[in-house]
């Protein structure tokens, strides 16, 4: 499964590590000051699924997430709590806790012991200090401790009843900002004070909510209490373990998902009087199979990375093989189909997803699909338009039918054309695919031109286009900037560059393998030191 | 924030810094001193304030009205020929400009007229640097109600109510959620007894345990991180506020009836949403929100900037057509007089409601606009405002006040501030600061 290649290079890390002497063969890193990470509403959710087990209903509504730098994940470490998001975790811990402690199977599970009167302290203790460990990702302080069993104490008295009692405890628990927030904030490196690092709780929380997007479970939080996180060889070893386990998938797929803004596809919107394939069924099926080539090409193959952007193998399900006009592989669901050898379709770039996402409501768009291939795929940033720019582009007319017409203006104008030209010619490679994502040879009855140079480089078809785009120089650094974005909840600052090259570096060296890219980060300096905290700092009042 | 004159955080980041204190309730008498008998003295009716916005913008060459003054001085424009049922109820200001920096398409001109403050531009990732108006003044006002504001919006997606920079108040966007959100359970009428619930003592106790944890961490973090905590804490206080005025009697309000929940999802008809029966049903709810004193503060975010969607009988999406529809663009006007027949149901809602001598809308301030007004081109001068209701005779109505020196719109948000009852040096920031009032438009 996860590919004898990445464990052997694991093994032969690991011994170099260690007989290295901790990282040093990794470069310094200057990482900024950590921040608090809000749970997103999928690993509120994730989380709670394992603390409390799969027949728990999960609230539905939790304050929304927003994107930073694209990243939901990046988001979460600068959003705060609004007022309704207060409300919605409050009506979500007492939906969970009256679920909970009506249920006997779900509340035998967390609750360790059988009272002996409707207040036992002694047993809310046990209460408190068990399921407070797992939910808050590290020991609950006899303050807190003594002030959750208190709340039991004087509910279960109120109401009569000691579990009742026990699930405001419990509430309180689930309401805290200890839960819904990740506090990542470091400590004095004991081998170097110079330096500080995550502790070993701290770790458990980014491996976990890195690679499975969940709470850590036992065995993670069993490794972090016997100080194994903070050492090469037990990050290895956990990482390793948690790699090989079905949750990975989700984790990595929830990583993929946002590094292409694949959860904007839940709110697909196309005008169905020019699209007639429309429906609401199309945006969910597209993502799906967007995740399914990842997920095949990182974990089934463990291929190289750039596949991704070549292979004519994708997972449809009937949705999409009538979009795709290819039989569809299973009557239900999705399955695997190869799709034809001479079409121009190929890759994540002809899918669905990536072509319907970036196009209009009623018509493709070269700026858009262009914009996308630079800031994604390369990181290489476009300015945005001046805000007063006209940004219309001529009706289509006899004289100029197609969208290639339409944008002359963008490339020929010098104001437009200084960024136009970055973008344009890339995305009009496109023109073959509607903005749903058809094939198509004509726009406005007349015959599509979708050639072009991309950087020097001259195309004649889309899959020369994709093949150019996989093999792009920039590739590699940009899916390893992601990769760091999403793994650290911030873009990587200046002093991280170093660390984010060296990465990259790696990542060329084991073929583009998603999965060592991944254990590479986990071990470096760049995953596991953060800066100190300044407490004593103040919110401006500005 | 000293500028702004708001020192509400200020005062919480005060109790927060000390050790081991524990922050309790104020006493609670002081927020139902006003309940009851009080409301009939006309002069102490709850001054409301509204918001109607909507997404990319109008057409300015059909936008302005004829004439200017009160009454017949002046002639609605084509585009607001569907508020003329409203036309005695509203004030219209035109050729004023939003002054903050263009930066954005769209959404600068969402941050310049509701916060008087530029975007906050981050990577690809836009905020409001400072409280949208409705939050201002829900910080003075709200704290007296049950909601200290209530946002919603048939299409408003994230909305645009920022309680500070990367704090959004999600909207409802469901009538039925709204409804059991207002009128479900904690919900009473007057004459209700008070609720006897050993439970909300209960929750209380553990908001304050959440709290303690608030504080306790923030002393562990940063002064990014510590700012976050501070509104997660407001969000906590403010939830205790609304457990506590549970167990009170209800306020005795004579228009005061509870509505029967909307029938319904409203769901998309041939891939088009049902914008218009979902705000009116929410609009209906939002009035007698008003009415039963549920709160002071209701926005309404029908729908959002730069937003693409398919209004009934048009043949694109409307941002596309924004920039897509050549001439003087007839298929935009026509959802901008759509959009505006929404604003006209929503006075309507609040007008039929009967208060005092008057009407509920008498004793509100609606600020209605957009984000732009050539969409085409983002431009933020002829910044559209429609504001509707007297707030308490402090507003002219039936009337047109045009500018001719393209004044800042901030003017307009200080003057609703102050229209409010609220004492405020000055609004805004950079270029879109101002101290002074629109005085024009003031009885």
């Amino acid at each position: 499964m996860t590919s004898l290649r990445s464990t052997t290079i694991l093994f032969a890390l690991a011994a170099c590590l260690g007989s290295c002497n901790g990282t040093s063969e990794y470069p310094e890193v200057e990482p900024p000051e950590p921040t608090l990470r809000r749970l997103t509403q999928a690993q509120y959710a994730n989380t709670v699924a394992d603390l409390l087990g799969p027949t728990v209903v999960l609230p539905t509504r939790l304050e929304p997430d927003s994107a930073a730098d694209g990243y939901l994940t990046v988001g979460a470490a600068v959003t705060t709590i609004s007022p309704r998001g207060a409300e919605l975790y409050e009506d979500a811990a007492y939906s969970l806790a009256s679920q909970a402690m009506a249920d006997t199977a779900v509340r035998d599970a967390i609750v360790p012991c059988a009272p002996s009167a409707t207040v036992d302290a002694d047993c809310a203790g046990q209460f408190v200090e068990s399921f407070g460990y797992k939910a808050w990702r590290r020991h609950v302080t006899d303050d807190e401790a003594e002030r959750l069993v208190a709340i039991a104490g004087t509910s279960a008295t109120a109401l009569d009843d000691f579990h009742e009692g026990l699930g405001f405890a419990m509430a309180a628990i689930l309401q805290s900002p200890n839960f819904l927030f990740r506090a990542e904030l470091g400590e004095p490196d004991p081998g170097d004070p110079g330096r500080t690092r995550f502790t070993d709780y701290e770790m458990a929380s980014r491996l976990s909510y890195f690679l499975w997007n969940t709470t850590p479970d036992d065995t993670l939080l069993a490794a972090a209490e016997a100080g194994e996180l903070t050492t090469i060889e037990g990050l290895t070893e956990h990482a390793e373990r948690m790699l090989a386990d079905p949750l990975a998938r989700r984790g990595l797929r929830e990583f993929y998902k946002e590094q292409l803004f694949l959860y904007k596809l839940d709110e697909l919107s196309k005008d169905p009087l020019v699209y007639t394939h429309m429906s609401e069924d199309i945006g969910p099926a597209a993502q799906e199979e967007t995740l399914r080539l990842f997920e095949r090409i990182v974990f089934d193959d463990n291929a190289d990375y750039r596949t991704i952007f070549t292979t004519r193998q994708t997972s449809i399900d009937r949705t999409l093989a009538a979009i795709y006009n290819v039989p569809a592989p299973e009557r239900e669901g999705f399955g695997l189909t190869e799709l034809p050898g001479d079409g121009e379709r190929v890759g994540v770039l002809g899918q669905v997803s990536v072509l319907a996402l970036h196009s209009h409501a009623v018509s493709s768009s070269a700026t858009l699909r262009g914009i996308f291939v630079r800031e994604t795929l390369l990181c290489q940033p476009i300015p945005l338009p001046p805000s007063n720019a006209n940004t219309a582009i001529p009706e289509a007319t006899g004289e100029t039918p197609t969208l290639r017409d339409r944008v002359h203006q963008h490339l020929t104008d010098p104001g437009c054309a200084s960024c136009h030209d970055l973008t344009d010619h890339i995305g009009l490679g496109f023109e073959h695919f509607d903005g749903i994502g058809r094939y198509r040879t004509t726009d406005n009855d007349y015959p599509i031109d979708a050639t072009g140079e991309f950087d020097g480089r001259p195309w004649q078809t889309f899959p020369e286009l994709a093949e150019q785009i996989a093999t792009h120089p920039d590739v590699p650094y940009c899916f390893t900037n992601h990769m760091f974005r999403y793994a650290n909840g911030h873009s990587p600052e200046l002093g991280e560059m170093d660390g984010v090259r060296d990465l990259e570096a790696r990542f060329v060296k084991s073929k583009h393998s998603v999965t060592s890219l991944v254990l590479d980060l986990i071990v470096s300096p760049a995953y596991r030191q953060t800066a100190p905290v300044d407490t004593a700092a103040e919110p401006s009042n500005e | 924030m000293n500028r702004r004159g708001l020192d509400r955080r200020m005062l919480l980041r005060g109790l927060l810094a000390g050790t081991a204190i524990s922050i309790g309730l104020p006493p609670l008498e002081a927020f139902f001193n006003t309940s009851g008998t009080a409301y009939a003295d006309g002069s102490q009716l709850p001054r409301r304030f509204g918001i109607f916005y909507w997404g990319n913008g109008v057409v300015p060459s059909h936008w302005v009205p004829t004439g200017e003054g009160t009454g017949s001085d002046w002639q609605l424009s084509s585009l607001m020929e569907p508020l003329t049922a409203v036309k005695e109820d509203i004030c219209v200001v035109t050729g004023m400009e939003v002054k903050v920096p263009n930066t954005a398409p769209h959404l600068s001109g969402a941050a310049g007229i509701l916060s008087g403050s530029p975007l906050l531009v981050v990577g690809e990732d836009e905020t409001f640097s400072a409280p949208s108006i409705d939050q201002v003044i829900a910080q003075q006002v709200g704290g007296e109600t049950r909601f200290r504001s209530l946002e919603f919006g048939a299409a408003a997606r994230s909305g645009l109510s920022f309680n500070g920079p990367n704090n959004k108040n999600p909207p409802e966007i469901s009538p039925i959620l709204l409804f059991e959100r207002i009128f479900g359970e904690g919900f009473r009428a007057p004459g209700d007894e008070s609720i006897v619930d050993p439970t909300l003592a209960l929750r209380r106790s553990v908001l304050d345990s959440v709290m303690d944890d608030a504080s306790a961490l923030r002393t562990r973090v940063g002064a990014t991180d510590k700012a976050r905590l501070d509104q997660h804490f407001d969000g906590i206080r403010e939830l205790e506020l609304r457990l506590a005025r549970m167990e009170e009697d209800p306020p005795d309000l004579a228009a005061c009836l509870a509505p029967e929940p909307p029938d319904g999802d409203y769901p998309d008809i041939d891939g088009r949403p049902q914008i218009s029966a979902k705000n009116r049903a929410m609009c209906d709810l939002m009035a007698m929100a008003m009415a039963c004193d549920q709160t002071r503060v209701a926005s309404n975010f029908i729908t959002y900037p730069v937003n693409n969607e398919l209004f009934p009988g048009i043949s694109a999406g409307h941002h596309n057509l924004t920039h897509d529809e050549v001439g003087d663009q007839p298929e935009v006007r026509e959802i901008v007089r759509m959009i505006l027949g929404e604003y006209a149901y929503m006075i309507e809602a609040m007008r039929s409601i009967n208060e005092g001598d008057g009407n509920l809308l008498d004793n509100s301030i609606v600020l209605g606009t957009t984000d732009v007004s050539l969409g085409r081109v983002h431009d933020l001068t002829e910044f559209p405002i429609i504001l509707a209701g007297g707030g308490c005779g402090a507003i002219k109505t039936d009337f047109h006040y045009r500018s001719t020196t393209a004044e800042n719109t901030t003017k307009v948000l200080l003057t609703l501030i102050r229209s409010m009852g609220i004492n405020m040096t000055g609004f805004g920031d950079d270029d879109a600061y101002t101290e002074d009032s629109l005085g024009e438009i003031l009885v």
